[in-house]
């Protein structure tokens, strides 16, 4: 089905895979079509999966995956054909500028042609070597880090089953459009995952955990697995006892993982750009204004590695930057590709990331944190709360970003009674608006950092990064 | 859209693979092989954005060696033999698993409905002519609304199976399905719906989930204010309200394995009620059309359709064959045998067990929505949730949101609220006082399986906490 022009090595970093000639050629016939932009953007993606279920290997998969996308912007529309038949490109140029052409003469009087926002050319490679090349690590490396969690988490009779997992993933890519632009760039992501599941008589409950970030081996190494198995165990077996949580609106302390959910939700998502034009934020036209607590700044950054959500280029080829998204309350910058960029007048942020090869690029978060603000500990927060709940551990989010309201779900939590942790509860969510929470936020601990790796789903799943201090918000609704 | 060939090029692919397995003295293997082929378009902000084409396809291998067993995936078939090594090695790793061998195969009949050749037919033209219909319709039904998001798409998917024990099957599937994003932005107040709807067959004209979606974005403009603090009530969920929470809760509950290992609410409680006395939970894998549907699960087993749940006892749980062997082997259950339920993401995943087409029925008559209202008199009709995923699949416990609540007082609809959070336990909540509504509606459609679902009246078990 493919025909690979150049076939890398197992462990390369500079093999290349798109053949330039033919396809800067099929890119030229693109503009004598009548493009005035095209691009060829190709992955080529080496992957592991292992999974072990009670001590037992359930599977390993290792995989490898390839799939090209041509984009093509003709009379201001686009038109795009992807594939994993990479030798058949140059035949579909023809059609997809065809395409893109009916697209355009379908759009309404009165509406904008697309346009994009000028970046910089560069003809190079860019890659971020691992200090261990994860694509070496042999299985039964794996089979004994995900053992040593395993050991750990089911150390109590009252666990009653545990699920380990392992995923890497090498991911190379090549862009080449009409403009000049030719960049390969490579980078490596890692993760360990478990589940914990236990019952003690009643029903049973769950509890898990995850480790890991951009990076090779190295990153799984750092990691104590046993205490990673050890502290998964021990909240499941904490949550045997817990209690329903209240229902209301009520004070709140959210760890580090929560903060990251809640501010990946809650702002990130309405920061698209894609979403603003499209109407889709309830941010929309409140760049520059206060939107949030003075204490409040976020940022979006996929230069900082070992984030999950880090990459070193965009799928538009543009070197990636830290972006603020909030300072000191004030909305300062949305998530932009060249697309929106252009339209709303701001400088291109390396926000385009497709989920693979197989994908077009949208505006999406990499790894997204509120900066820490000048609480010493979680004591200095819970102090003045005479009732409330600290929610810590996520189990995911979601958010409308036009209505511009929120939820996010906690892992486990806790009543707080008069300043002090008291009862542990389950099943404890939150949900709020937007604009209204983040003038709520009234307490940030001064030590921000990126919590555990996560997913994003917007049409396409992308690995992010989130976190940030612990978080008290003045009144949330908890349910 | 999809080459006349396409089958026998996944064929000849597979062959290939076979054939280094034969190389390498593997005595079981499969091979399955797919290509989908497909376009599409984006809508945003009242026009059509973007639109699409292209195939995706590959291969995957599983290989069982003495019990023990392996799985690579690949796209370019010149890599079969460094996959088949890498199936082969991590097939020695593995435990080996008594009495488990790959499927033999078995007579089976077609599924109809799987294939509607105009689908084939249909140009990028005519698809950007649906996509200018419904944005177009959705501006007359409502000056105001505007579709911000959504898409259409259509598809074809080829697929093979060749294994060594006989099997080499294939078909091809198509799909038609479209989404849309709803919002109303006027006077300083946003708000939106969105609406979906998908077949096999070519959905014709506009379907009714447009209307839907500008109905909802509509409905819920000028909320009322609810002096209220969360409180046990009765709740309609709509059949889309209700269906994120069944995919996340209770599909994953009839799953054998999660069953014998005490991971699911229900295990242990074969042949108890476990539900209100008058329902019924069929997992369909034959049902006419049905995206959880085919003539073979994805092991290469004649498909069925089973009655999990009886009149609210439960009498069966699925399985796959391997989960059927490695569990019977490893002591968690006497006996168990495949259910044909092996499901399949993708060439990139190994079977694993999983729900087809999910049907939840009553024998009690259906009441229509507004007989439903009457019945309950106070409470809310809740039409979608946010969150439904940070629901937890194993106590059923669920805390999740909703802007698409409505207010219902002595069996009359007094307004929407802004937001609520809306929590309980589901398999509670099913255990008792629950009605259905009249026809089941499709929802949920993913790569494996699909809900079949009715408008539900639960009175009791679910808790509202308006914002």
């Amino acid at each position: 089905m493919v025909i690979q022009s150049e076939r890398a090595s197992a462990t390369s970093y500079s093999s290349r895979y798109l053949d330039r000639t033919k396809m800067n050629n099929a890119l030229s016939n693109a503009l004598t079509f009548g493009a005035s932009y095209a691009e060829i953007r190709l992955m080529a993606e080496t992957t592991s999966s292992v999974r072990l279920k009670d001590g037992q290997l359930e599977h390993a998969i290792p995989g490898q995956e390839i799939g090209a996308t041509l984009r093509i912007l003709a009379d201001g529309a686009w038109g795009v054909h992807s594939t994993t038949d990479i030798s058949n490109i140059p035949n579909e140029i023809e059609a997809t500028v065809r395409l893109a052409k009916a697209v355009a003469a379908r759009r309404p009087s009165g509406s904008n042609p697309i346009q994009l926002a000028e970046i910089p050319i560069h003809q190079d490679e860019i890659h971020w070597k691992s200090k261990k090349d994860v694509r070496n690590t042999d299985l039964d490396t794996k089979l004994s880090m995900l053992d040593n969690i395993h050991q750990s988490a089911n150390d109590d009779e009252r666990i009653i089953s545990v699920s380990c997992g392992w995923s890497d993933e090498h991911l190379h890519t090549e862009l080449l459009t009409t403009e000049g632009m030719d960049r390969t760039w490579s980078f490596q992501r890692s993760m360990v995952n478990g589940m914990v599941t236990a019952r003690d008589g009643g029903d049973p409950v769950s509890y898990r955990m995850r480790h890991g970030g951009e990076g090779g081996l190295e990153l799984i190494e750092a990691c104590d697995l046993q205490s990673l198995g050890g502290d998964a165990r021990i909240a499941a077996l904490r949550l045997l006892k817990a209690e329903r949580s209240p229902s209301g609106k009520l004070p709140l302390i959210a760890d580090r993982d929560l903060t990251g959910v809640y501010i990946h939700e809650a702002l990130g998502h309405p920061c698209e750009a894609d979403l603003v034009a499209a109407g889709d934020s309830c941010l929309d036209g409140k760049l520059g204004q206060k939107i949030g607590n003075e204490i409040v700044t976020v940022v979006d950054d996929p230069t900082m590695r070992g984030g999950y959500g880090a990459y070193p280029i965009d799928d538009e080829g543009l070197d990636t930057r830290e972006k603020t998204l909030i300072k000191n309350g004030v909305l300062t910058d949305y998530l932009n590709h060249r697309e929106t960029a252009h339209h709303f007048g701001l400088e291109p942020n390396a926000g385009a990331r497709a989920q693979d090869g197989l994908h077009h690029p949208l505006v999406r978060m990499s790894n997204t944190m509120i900066m820490g603000g000048s609480f010493n500990d979680i004591d200095e927060l819970m102090e003045d709360i005479e009732y409330g709940v600290y929610a810590c551990g996520s189990r995911g989010g979601q958010v409308d970003t036009g209505r511009g309201s929120f939820q996010f779900a906690a892992q486990e939590a806790y009543l707080i009674e008069n300043g002090e942790i008291t009862t542990p509860l389950r099943d404890v969510s939150v949900s709020g608006l937007t604009l209204q929470i983040l003038n709520d936020v009234d307490g940030l601990t001064k030590d921000a950092k990126l919590a555990s790796p996560g997913f994003c789903g917007k049409g396409q799943t992308v690995p992010v990064g989130d976190g940030g201090p612990i978080m008290r918000i003045r009144e949330a609704l908890v349910g | 859209m999809i080459p006349e060939d396409a089958i026998e090029r996944l064929l000849d692919g597979c062959k290939v693979i076979s054939k280094e397995c034969e190389l390498q003295s593997i005595s079981e293997w499969e091979i399955v092989g797919t290509q989908g082929y497909g376009r599409s378009l984006d809508i945003e902000a009242g026009r059509i954005s973007l639109a699409s084409g292209g195939g995706e396809g590959g291969f995957g291998v599983r290989i069982l060696n003495n019990g023990r067993y392996g799985y690579a995936h690949l796209v370019d078939v010149s890599g079969a033999k460094h996959a088949v090594s890498q199936a082969l090695s991590i097939a020695k790793a593995s435990p080996s698993i008594a009495g488990f061998s790959l499927p033999s195969a078995e007579k089976t009949n077609p599924v109809d409905g799987m294939l509607d050749e105009t689908i084939l037919k249909l140009s990028p033209d005519d698809l950007l002519t649906q996509g200018d219909d419904i944005i177009s319709e959705v501006t007359s039904l409502d000056k105001r609304a505007v579709v911000i998001g959504g898409g259409i798409g259509i598809g074809a998917e080829a697929g093979v199976m060749l294994s060594s024990q006989g099997i080499e099957a294939s078909g091809i599937s198509t799909s038609h399905g479209l989404g849309v994003q709803v919002s109303i932005d006027v006077d300083d107040q946003m708000t939106s719906s969105w609406e979906s709807s998908s077949s096999r067959k070519l959905i014709e004209g506009i379907p009714d989930c447009v209307a839907t979606a500008v109905e909802w974005a509509q409905k819920t403009r000028d909320p009322i204010e609810i002096q209220s603090d969360a409180q046990d009530t009765p709740v309609i969920m709509t059949s889309q309200g209700i269906s994120s929470l069944f995919s996340n809760i209770i599909r994953p509950s009839i799953l054998g394995e999660r069953m014998v290992r005490g991971e699911s609410y229900w295990s242990g409680k074969l042949n108890e009620v476990v539900l209100d006395n008058h329902l019924t939970m069929m997992d369909d894998r034959r049902m006419e059309g049905g995206f959880g549907s085919g003539s073979r699960d994805g092991e290469g087993v004649p498909t069925s359709c089973h009655t999990i749940i009886e009149n609210g006892t439960l009498r069966k749980m699925l399985w796959s064959s391997r989960d059927a062997a490695k569990n019977v082997s490893e002591g968690r259950i006497d006996a168990a045998e495949s259910t044909g339920s092996a499901s399949r993401g993708s060439h990139m995943s190994p079977p694993t067990t999983g729900c087809g087409d999910v049907h939840l029925l009553s024998s009690k008559p259906p009441m229509s929505l507004d007989e439903m209202i009457e019945t309950m008199g106070t409470g809310y009709v809740v039409h979608s949730v946010m969150g439904a995923h940070t629901a937890n699949p194993t106590s059923g416990d669920f805390s999740v949101t909703s802007s698409t609540v409505l207010r219902i007082e002595e069996g009359e609809i007094l307004g929407p609220i802004k937001q609520a959070g809306v929590s309980g336990n589901l398999f509670k909540a099913l255990s008792k006082e629950v009605s259905l509504g009249h026809s089941s509606t499709r929802n949920g459609v993913s790569s494996t399986g699909t809900n079949h679902l009715s408008n539900v009246l639960f009175a009791q078990g679910m808790r509202i906490n308006p914002a």
